[in-house]
């Protein structure tokens, strides 16, 4: 009798244990960042472009900002799933993240839900509007209801991750 | 069912990895051919080792392919919420007294006490067949089973109501990447006495932005179906729990300290029961509260203020307002800053206290110290 256990692996810190996210068919040319802020210069350029938004198997979102850094969120889809959320524990400026820790929760009426980490890096600011109002990431997820700031330490985990095609493309095929 | 160990052999460089060991308590559900449903008995009433089972199973068992049902219960205990603020959800002078330890669980929701006679049922299911309300669907059909007469209702709260009316049951839960726990209470005999003094704020005067209880009354169902045993229960709920999923499961005792079984509980247990954990998550909050100060000596008295900010349970800033001529400033103010820094904790506040009140004598020295005692008293 075959006597096997059955375990996932073991949810840890260390990113070794869980394999890189990888996208077979990437749509856009992998972008190419710097994750070093500009030093004084002025840059004399117009409004600058919207930022593609990426996104993480866990219905996260990253957008890498002018400085380089990544503004995280999560997507309408977990946002829709979670019902309203009425808190946000998030992690303190300067702790350092690798790619899929666990950085913080959310509380919503439905349960309370792990966030994970979509890249390694350090945390530089949160937003402290989710404090008194937690529902702004149901409300406006892909704006004001950003959850945090990160530096980037590996770009290519941002390259790795989906773009908006495939991601919808991901959630149609999760949600039958 | 045997409960054997498959040991990981030692690499050769003479370090061991130290990884999770498979165990026959889940086998593959594809041998056993009848049905893929555990439902697991806690031997173990301390709510740190059953919070860690809980987090075990949550971690290393594949719930894609089965579901799992633990039944466990603790000797007394307050469990709060993983977002809630202890200081204003229950009595802790109190708790400290009669020894009733404080725990914090990893899901959601609102401050309960538990004891011997709250029954905790733990719902374990992938995320996609997390659903509470057929869950809860276990407890009144089997309730309703042993109990015809018994008027019991799951709300879109997911309390469980008796008559309409008392709270017998309430519900949190918890979403991980795949997987998902719903845990509720059910009051079978609880002390009612010692849950309604106990779930009362230490202190007044806290603000903050925690997630907060929803107190309702409460009853238990031996008030209302005298002859209801704790097995009698038990033995419903597992069989309830079976028809509802289509499952064949026996009870099966587990001991959650059994490091064996479940390596890595223990240091998951460790992590429960620390103070960084139980009040080290207390969301920010601060207090603003009136002090009542009093020279005893003299019979004189005065108000005064205190301004604390806690963050991560530690305080941030706290500043005591005393009339100049009650104490002076340099003593107050110095009391505000050796504060600066420690655990928002009455012990850690009176070593801090005695600190200060070595230096001083006479009536600064009285007044110092009652204005220590004041300040502890208001701090829960």
């Amino acid at each position: 009798m075959a006597a096997s256990g059955l375990l996932r692996s073991f949810s840890s810190n260390f990113s070794t244990a869980w394999p890189l996210l990888t996208r077979s068919a990437l749509l856009l040319a992998p972008l190419r960042l710097s994750p070093k802020p500009y030093n004084g210069r002025t840059i004399a350029s117009s409004s600058r472009l919207s930022a593609a938004l990426k996104f993480t198997d866990k219905h996260e979102w990253v957008r890498v900002d002018d400085n380089g850094t990544g503004t995280v969120g999560i997507s309408n889809f977990a946002q829709e799933a979670l019902g309203d959320v009425v808190y946000c524990g998030l992690p303190e400026v300067g702790t350092q993240l690798a790619q899929q820790d666990e950085f913080g929760a959310l509380e919503s009426v439905k349960a309370a839900s792990e966030l994970y980490s979509p890249l390694t890096g350090e945390v530089v600011e949160v937003n402290t509007l989710l404090a008194d109002n937690p529902g702004l990431v149901n409300k406006s997820c892909y704006k004001d209801g950003w959850l945090m700031k990160m530096t980037i330490a590996n770009p290519a985990e941002v390259d790795a991750l989906m773009d908006e095609a495939a991601y919808e493309k991901y959630i149609r095929s999760i949600e039958d | 069912m045997l409960l054997q160990l498959r040991r990981l052999r030692p690499l050769r460089t003479g370090v061991q990895q130290a990884r999770p060991t498979s165990s026959c308590l889940f086998p593959d559900p594809s041998t056993t051919g009848s049905g893929s449903g555990l439902v697991l008995q806690s031997q173990s009433t301390d709510v740190f080792q059953n919070l860690a089972l809980e987090d075990w199973i949550d971690a290393h068992v594949d719930l894609q392919r089965r579901a799992v049902l633990l039944l466990w219960r603790n000797r007394p205990a307050v469990v709060v919420g993983r977002h809630q603020n202890p200081w204003t959800e229950c009595n802790l002078p109190a708790m400290r007294r009669a020894g009733v330890p404080l725990a914090r669980r990893r899901s959601g929701g609102g401050t309960v006490y538990h004891d011997l006679g709250n029954l905790n049922l733990t719902f374990f299911a992938s995320r996609k067949a997390y659903d509470r309300q057929r869950n809860l669907r276990v407890v009144t059909d089997a309730l309703r089973r042993v109990r015809p007469e018994l008027d019991v209702r799951a709300t879109d709260r997911f309390d469980i109501l008796l008559n309409g009316h008392y709270k017998i049951s309430g519900t949190a839960s918890r979403l991980s990447r795949k997987s998902s726990y719903h845990h509720c209470t059910l009051l079978h005999s609880a002390d009612r006495a010692a849950l309604s003094s106990l779930l009362r704020p230490s202190c007044p005067g806290i603000q903050s932005n925690a997630t907060p209880s929803v107190p309702s009354p409460v009853a238990n169902l031996t008030d209302h179906a005298p002859s209801l045993l704790w097995e009698e229960l038990l033995e419903a709920l597992a069989q309830q729990y079976n028809s509802e999923f289509g499952f064949e499961a026996a009870p099966r005792p587990v001991d959650p300290s059994d490091e064996a079984l479940f390596p890595g509980v223990g240091s998951m247990e460790a992590a429960l029961r620390s103070w960084e954990w139980t009040f080290g998550k207390t969301p920010k909050f601060r207090l603003d509260t009136r002090l009542e100060l009093r020279d005893e000596q003299l019979g004189a008295r005065c108000g005064a203020g205190l301004h604390v900010e806690v963050k991560n349970g530690l305080v941030e800033s706290c500043r005591v307002d005393v009339p100049h001529h009650w104490l002076p400033p340099r003593l107050s103010g110095a009391l505000g800053e050796v504060l600066l820094g420690e655990r928002f904790c009455p012990h850690r506040a009176a070593a801090a206290l005695t600190a200060l009140l070595r230096c001083e004598s006479g009536q600064p020295h009285r007044r110092l110290q009652n204005l220590g005692e004041v300040l502890l008293a208001g701090m829960g």
